[in-house]
């Protein structure tokens, strides 16, 4: 049995299982710090273990990128300040659950759901990537398209006062969104001759200001409020809590990996997904989303962590990177010397399994670290405001400074705070605005890309017919926006006042 | 109330004090902010870790350069081909200079972004831009008024063979089949990495020799281009020797020919593009190139110091490897060299390039 005593590598090797511990351990509170994402880190550990042997830097690398991935969910319950933008659909119920005393619970959940979705994930990476591959392979530009549709869907299921402010704040993001040099044409859009908007504004920077900045300024001039006492005695949710939302992790986790496969599409997105499919499925909550339902964590949690498998597939069969960290990845596999490409699993196949088996171990400390630091996190919340308020503005701006070395980018995230300042104050909700930010490349790009291939909007339109996946996708959002009229939910509401006679 | 005002001005005075810090992050070392800090520890460990009081460091004493950490800014994106290829050898220098090197990526605009940063900071040799061959073209495509010229050569690394690619099930065998159908008609697309990418690039130069014109499809990489000619949804592109070797040894990718004067070695039995239109060796042997660059105006035993530590990273066999792994012609040129390729270089590809009319002069 090779592949046995492959996938047994590092549990022969106590280094390799040292790193992974000590890379995940680090990845939990670098992720947990907005601005400081995965790429970053693991880019940086690229130069550092440059000597290293190969297994010996991919058990780090590896157990850095579990990690982070997890940690954005920290900063985002206990502060409402995603670490990174696959945890802005985890801050939607983790926060408040937080605000009500639960955060020990909330990171509990978290901790859990993060560590199945990222064991789901991997068992999809060992028995299914060459499926999963080809399928990520061809998913086309419309395909892409659809998917930044049913992205944009979201707006509805956040919670707004009414369905035109959270448009107007969508449309505020896509306009940030398209600020900047067109990656097609080159051509300047709102830059205003000034060098430094070539590059647009960073979905991370504005993600901090509106969420993180914003949220100081509002509970500044609200300091006499007392920090919320928080419950900790009991963190690690029960096996019967579990066991009841295994349909739901299952969903969302198979979301996560399929989205995490796709190149142009990750965790974020995945996470978004399945937070907004969770509202429109899960009947009745027992609290409601955006109240602090369980379900709104267990959902974007499990997914953004099985992106992390799905992320792997392409890079290991194809060698085409399924996200930033992968590509990262990549290029550190072959300073070592290994070609990735197609016959990776078969010039070295030990590599695909040695790093199925560190990912397992990854997620097994991820159980460990996830929970043992539960009780001092939640200290954070009970702060007092005067003191929690400016730490989290100094973090806001060294987060986005980080992100690009940029101090446009700390005038940018500034500015979201106080824009996001306004709309929280004038109940305009700020997620829409985050969400039309991150998925404006991907909504237009691939729009462009059709139009181009299809060479007319008819064309365009007539090949959502003639596609599968596109047709799937398509037929998707009409069930979503069906749903959602008053035509079928009075009819629904009919036919279940019939079944009660 | 009291206590309000007290964190406003609190956050007030900690955000300003941590942006100026992050402002001068090149020259004060002390103010700055922890992100900062955080970013750089782990390469500061590397060199504190490598630091043995080497050669470099005597001959740094001479011109007082380096005396603090150097940044390196990749103008492409963490694990692409620059980065790749930047990443080892900035490790390697860095020990060569006695001081570390920070390597970061700060992408966007076909690179623009990286340069123009490079370019506002002083010219003390303290930030290096390490690049592409896109700064060359940006005047003429109009993307920046820099180019090249506005900086000093460090060092040319190497440049690259790049071919042109069709997915497996593609009905064309040779490049000729592909011109000859766009020129009677036919809806050829190809996928580009944009304006000014190499797809966009090379088919100027197709289009320059053949006449035949296609639809350029806009992805966001090189391995997104790629991937959709696998899908089958572009019917060619341009790809680096490095990006398809692997593609074509598994048969996923079918390389017509290459943009080259001589052989790729693992590629032996591809046609050279000169054999279905000899008019190409007017413009070979052409290719992305890669280099290490300061600002003009930098002191010339700054831009010496640099190219010495450079030069002995690049010579190392372990880096000599890396280019190996990774096909990249090996150059190694310094000071005049670098100049007389940067100049041939630009002056052949913005000829090709008005001639197809990508460009007008």
């Amino acid at each position: 049995m090779d592949v046995l005593s492959y996938l047994l590598i590092p549990f022969q090797q106590p280094m390799l299982i040292l790193l992974t511990a000590v890379g995940t351990f680090a990845g939990v509170y670098v992720g947990a710090i907005p601005g400081l994402s995965a790429t970053m880190a693991v880019s940086l550990l690229v130069s550092f273990t440059y000597g290293w042997g190969t297994y010996e830097s991919l058990a780090l690398m590896l157990g850095i990128f579990v990690g982070t991935v997890y940690g954005g969910s920290r900063s985002a319950i206990l502060l409402n300040i995603p670490g990174a933008p696959s945890a802005v659909a985890t801050g939607l119920d983790g926060y408040p659950m937080a605000l009500k005393g639960e955060a020990g619970k909330a990171m509990g959940i978290a901790t859990t759901q993060s560590v199945i979705g990222t064991v789901l994930g991997i068992i999809v990476l060992a028995v299914a990537a060459p499926v999963v591959s080809k399928f990520a392979v061809n998913f086309s530009s419309m395909d892409y398209l659809l998917l930044a549709v049913m992205g944009m869907m979201m707006v509805g299921s956040l919670n707004c006062k009414s369905i035109f402010r959270g448009l107007l704040s969508a449309a505020v993001g896509l306009f940030v969104g398209t600020i900047g040099m067109d990656s097609m044409t080159a051509v300047r859009r709102f830059t205003f001759d000034i060098s430094y908007l070539n590059s647009g504004v960073s979905f991370v920077v504005a993600m901090i200001g509106l969420f993180g900045v914003s949220e100081a300024l509002i509970q500044i001039t609200s300091l006499d409020i007392k920090g919320v006492k928080q419950k900790v005695d009991k963190i690690l949710p029960s096996l019967s809590t579990i066991k009841k939302y295994i349909p739901l992790t299952l969903r969302s986790s198979a979301v996560g990996v399929l989205v995490g496969a796709l190149p142009g599409a990750g965790g974020d997105i995945a996470a978004l997904l399945t937070y907004d499919q969770a509202k429109r499925t899960v009947k009745n909550p027992e609290v409601p989303f955006g109240e602090g339902a369980v379900e709104g964590l267990v959902a974007p949690e499990s997914a953004n962590n099985a992106a992390i498998g799905g992320a792997f597939i392409p890079m290991l069969t194809l060698g085409i990177p399924g996200d930033a960290v992968t590509a990262v990845l990549l290029g550190a596999l072959q300073i070592h010397g290994l070609q990735p490409g197609p016959n990776l699993m078969t010039s070295s196949p030990d590599l695909f399994y040695v790093i199925v088996s560190v990912l397992l171990v990854a997620s097994v400390f991820l159980v460990v670290f996830g929970l043992t630091g539960v009780k001092l996190f939640t200290k954070i919340v009970e702060v007092p405001k005067s003191i929690l308020m400016p730490i989290i503005i100094i973090l806001s701006v060294v987060g986005s400074f980080a992100l690009r070395k940029s101090l446009f980018d700390i005038f940018w995230m500034l500015g979201f705070g106080v824009l996001g300042y306004f709309m929280k104050r004038f109940d305009y909700p700020v997620a829409p605005c985050v969400l039309g930010v991150i998925l404006c490349n991907l909504l237009e790009n691939n729009y462009r890309r059709g139009i181009t291939l299809k060479k007319s909007i008819g064309g365009l339109v007539g090949s959502i017919f003639t596609e599968p996946v596109a047709l799937i996708l398509f037929l998707v959002i009409i069930v979503m926006v069906g749903t959602q009229t008053n035509t079928y939910k009075n009819w629904k509401k009919k036919r279940e006042e019939k079944r009660a006679h | 109330m009291k206590k309000k005002t007290m964190a406003m001005v609190l956050a007030g005075a900690l955000a300003v004090s941590a942006m100026a810090g992050c402002g001068n992050s090149s020259s004060s070392s002390t103010t700055a902010a922890a992100g900062d800090k955080t970013a750089e520890t782990t390469a500061e460990t590397t060199a504190a870790d490598s630091q043995g009081g080497t050669a470099a460091a005597s001959e740094a004493s001479k011109t007082d350069y380096p005396t603090q950490n150097v940044n390196g800014i990749v103008q492409w994106g963490e694990g692409g081909g620059t980065d790749s290829l930047m990443r080892p050898l900035a490790t390697l220098a860095q020990d060569k200079l006695g001081q570390s090197i920070v390597v970061q990526n700060m992408t966007g605009g076909t690179g623009s972004i990286a340069t123009q940063y490079v370019y506002d900071q002083n010219a003390d040799g303290y930030n290096l831009l390490m690049g592409a061959e896109n700064p060359s073209l940006y005047d003429a495509l109009d993307i920046l008024d820099l180019t090249y010229e506005d900086f000093e050569c460090v060092l040319l690394i190497g440049d690259e063979t790049v071919g042109v690619a069709v997915g497996k099930n593609s009905p064309y065998t040779s490049l000729k089949e592909i011109c000859d159908a766009a020129n009677s008609g036919t809806d050829i697309t190809i996928a580009t990495t944009g304006t000014g990418g190499l797809p966009w690039e090379v088919s100027a130069l197709v289009t320059s020799i053949t006449g035949a014109s296609f639809t350029q499809v806009q992805y966001d990489s090189d391995a997104s281009a790629k991937v959709a000619v696998l899908g089958g949804e572009c019917d060619f592109t341009i790809c680096k020797v490095q990006s398809c070797i692997e593609e074509y040894k598994s048969g996923d990718l079918k390389m017509l020919c290459m943009l080259a004067t001589e052989p790729v070695e693992q590629m032996a039995d591809v046609p050279l593009i000169t054999a279905e239109y000899p008019e190409f060796s007017d413009y070979l042997p052409w290719g992305p190139f890669y280099g290490v660059f300061v600002k003009q105006g930098t002191d010339a035993s700054v831009v010496e110091t640099l190219s010495a530590a450079f030069v002995e990273a690049f010579n190392d066999p372990s880096y000599q490897d890396v280019l190996k792994n990774y096909n990249i012609n090996p150059m190694g040129y310094t000071g005049q060299d670098a100049k007389d390729y940067l100049q041939n270089w630009r002056t052949n590809t913005v000829e090709a390039l008005t001639k197809a009319g990508a460009v007008t002069p």
